[in-house]
């Protein structure tokens, strides 16, 4: 299921969580059902 | 760059896209969000639709959702279903079930890469016919028991909901559970003839905050098409990728080869461009000018300084549109109900934009204006028929029964000559 | 799947798979399943493209430009496709190994 890292990001933590969040979510699952199209 | 971000500015090409095969319909739905009945004219060729499915293999883009009106009451839909088959383009179909008899159903079943879903506005035929028509319960019932008899496996069975059928998610679970098909709810918008029930048919604050609690509880079995995000706001975000993908992820190819952002914005204001155009789908999709702006930062406008903005992305573009909201500021629907007071506060001698074109064979003398007390009840149009026969009464055009009339058209006739 | 020992022998992105170059990466379809996968690194997308004509998936990582350090994030990413089915071990009786000039039988 797709979702976006969520949870506050200050300026110093920032960088290491981008980091973190490169190396765990090199690979995402994604999960839409035609964004709207309505068929 | 988190998914969505990515997502938001664009793609390479389409993940999938809605194609409308045509705006013949045998059905008169109140709500019809392409404002089907009668076919265009000026609709793709056999020939030309081929082209596009081969255009989509060369762009990969992954799937097709495909609809109308009811594509399958054109004659060559199972060729263009097998030729997509043959290009590596996944086909989902959605059908009012009219015309999925024996036959076509072991086809289907069959078939690898086809998902079929059957549409329904009620679990009961008393709610479904009131906006479906006569008897169109029971021919989506039917094409359903059909599908499973054939050994089609998970077929979907898509409901919109309304304020008349918001209490029935469970029936409808129920009704999908019963046929092994997956269960699919999507939003109303004010789109098509949509906009002239909108008021009358869309679900109430409390319906919306209930079926929000409902997809938190049941959201990981049941289909939403993405389109509750704007629910999001509620609380946490509903399962899924939640932003709109109009114009980025996902685009609409109407019958005529209109290339619009989504397929609740038929209208010019959203339209990027046609496939018949020199550059094709792929010019249209890579280079229009409406779509590199839907790609570009969006700063959220009035919705922007919002603390759910993050979650809920301001709403649906159609749905402000159709009811005259501007389109950076609340969905008509906010969950904080910004929308709605945005709506109550505007005046009477709002504008409500039209659709650009309109199929319908039966209409409302006049459709209701925003702001002024809702008419009689919608009319349902004509009765669907079970086996999908054709018009009882004789077409008003050629066009309504033979899918190659283009002689209406200028080159048409051209243009039949040499698909022949 | 255990990234440090699951991802042996050759591998191949599944028949029934489309991998779509993105700016970002790409995105990965399975037709069967419908699944559809993010694939948040160009190099990882290529380590993929390069998985079949590489001994194993290590290897193709290396030839992606992949380095040392970074081996683990790209194994972790390369067994959770495998996971969802995106790829799966190349079936076959004999392979070159260009980089070694021997034959290697590779299991189904």
């Amino acid at each position: 299921m797709g979702s976006a890292p969520d949870g506050p990001t200050g300026p110093v933590a920032e960088d290491e969580d981008e980091a973190a969040a490169e190396q765990d979510l090199l690979v995402e699952d994604v999960s839409i059902d035609g964004m709207c199209g309505v068929y | 760059m988190r998914l969505v971000e990515e997502f938001e500015a664009g793609l390479e090409a389409p993940i999938c896209i809605t194609w409308e095969l045509t705006y013949a319909c045998n059905l008169a739905c109140v709500h019809c969000l392409s404002s089907s009945g009668r076919r265009d004219p000026r609709e793709l060729t056999t020939a030309e639709a081929k082209g596009v499915i081969e255009e989509l293999e060369r762009m990969q883009v992954f799937y097709v959702n495909v609809g109308g009106g009811e594509p399958t009451v054109r004659k060559d839909f199972w060729e263009l279903l097998d030729h997509a088959a043959a290009h590596r383009v996944g086909v989902k179909f959605s059908t009012n079930g009219s015309r999925i008899d024996a036959a076509a159903a072991a086809r289907l079943a069959a078939s690898d890469y086809v998902d079929v879903q059957v549409s329904i506005d009620g679990a009961t035929a008393a709610v479904n016919d009131a906006v479906r028509g006569p008897g169109s319960f029971d021919t989506a019932l039917g094409a359903l028991e059909r599908l499973a008899a054939a050994g089609f496996e998970k077929p979907k069975v898509s409901v919109v909901v309304t304020r008349q059928n918001a209490g029935q998610l469970d029936d409808f679970k129920a009704i999908a559970d019963r046929y092994g098909a997956q269960l699919r709810i999507t939003r109303l918008r004010p789109s098509g003839r949509g906009a002239d029930v909108w008021d009358e048919l869309h679900p109430t604050a409390a319906q919306q905050r209930s079926l929000y609690m409902w997809l938190l509880e049941h959201g990981e079995a049941v289909l939403t098409g993405d389109s509750f995000f704007h629910l999001s706001a509620y609380g946490e975000a509903l399962p899924g990728l939640n932003l709109c993908g109009a114009g980025r992820v996902v685009c609409l190819i109407d019958p005529v080869g209109d290339v619009y952002a989504c397929p609740f914005a038929i209208h010019e204001e959203f339209r990027a461009g046609n496939v018949r155009e020199p550059r094709g789908f792929e010019g249209v999709w890579r280079d229009s000018e409406l779509f590199a702006e839907l790609r570009r930062p969006q700063s959220g406008g009035a919705c922007g300084s919002c603390g759910h903005y993050d979650a809920c992305r301001g709403g649906c573009m159609a749905a402000k549109f159709f009811t005259g909201l501007p389109l950076d500021g609340p969905d008509p629907e906010c969950a904080l109900g910004h929308g709605a007071g945005l709506l109550a506060a505007r005046g009477a001698e709002a504008t409500i934009p039209a659709p650009a074109v309109d199929h319908s064979r039966v209409r409302p003398a006049a459709g209701p204006a925003r702001g002024r007390p809702a008419p009689v009840k919608p009319s349902p149009g004509r009765p669907a028929r079970a086996g999908g026969a054709a018009a009882a009464r004789p077409p008003a055009k050629v066009c309504d029964e033979d899918p190659l009339a283009e002689f209406l058209a200028a080159g048409g006739a051209a243009r039949s000559a040499a698909e022949a | 799947m255990d990234p440090e020992t699951g991802l042996e022998g050759r591998w191949r992105l599944h028949p029934q798979v489309a991998l779509r170059p993105e700016r970002f990466g790409a995105l990965a379809y399975h037709f069967g399943t419908r699944r559809l996968s993010f694939l948040k690194s160009p190099r990882l997308a290529a380590a993929v493209r390069g998985l079949e004509a590489a001994p194993d998936p290590t290897a193709a990582c290396r030839a992606a430009g992949i380095g040392e350090g970074e081996l683990p994030s790209y194994r972790r990413a390369l067994a959770t496709l495998a996971e969802t089915g995106m790829i799966v071990p190349a079936r076959g009786a004999f392979l070159s190994d260009s980089e070694n000039n021997s034959p290697r039988q590779v299991a189904a």
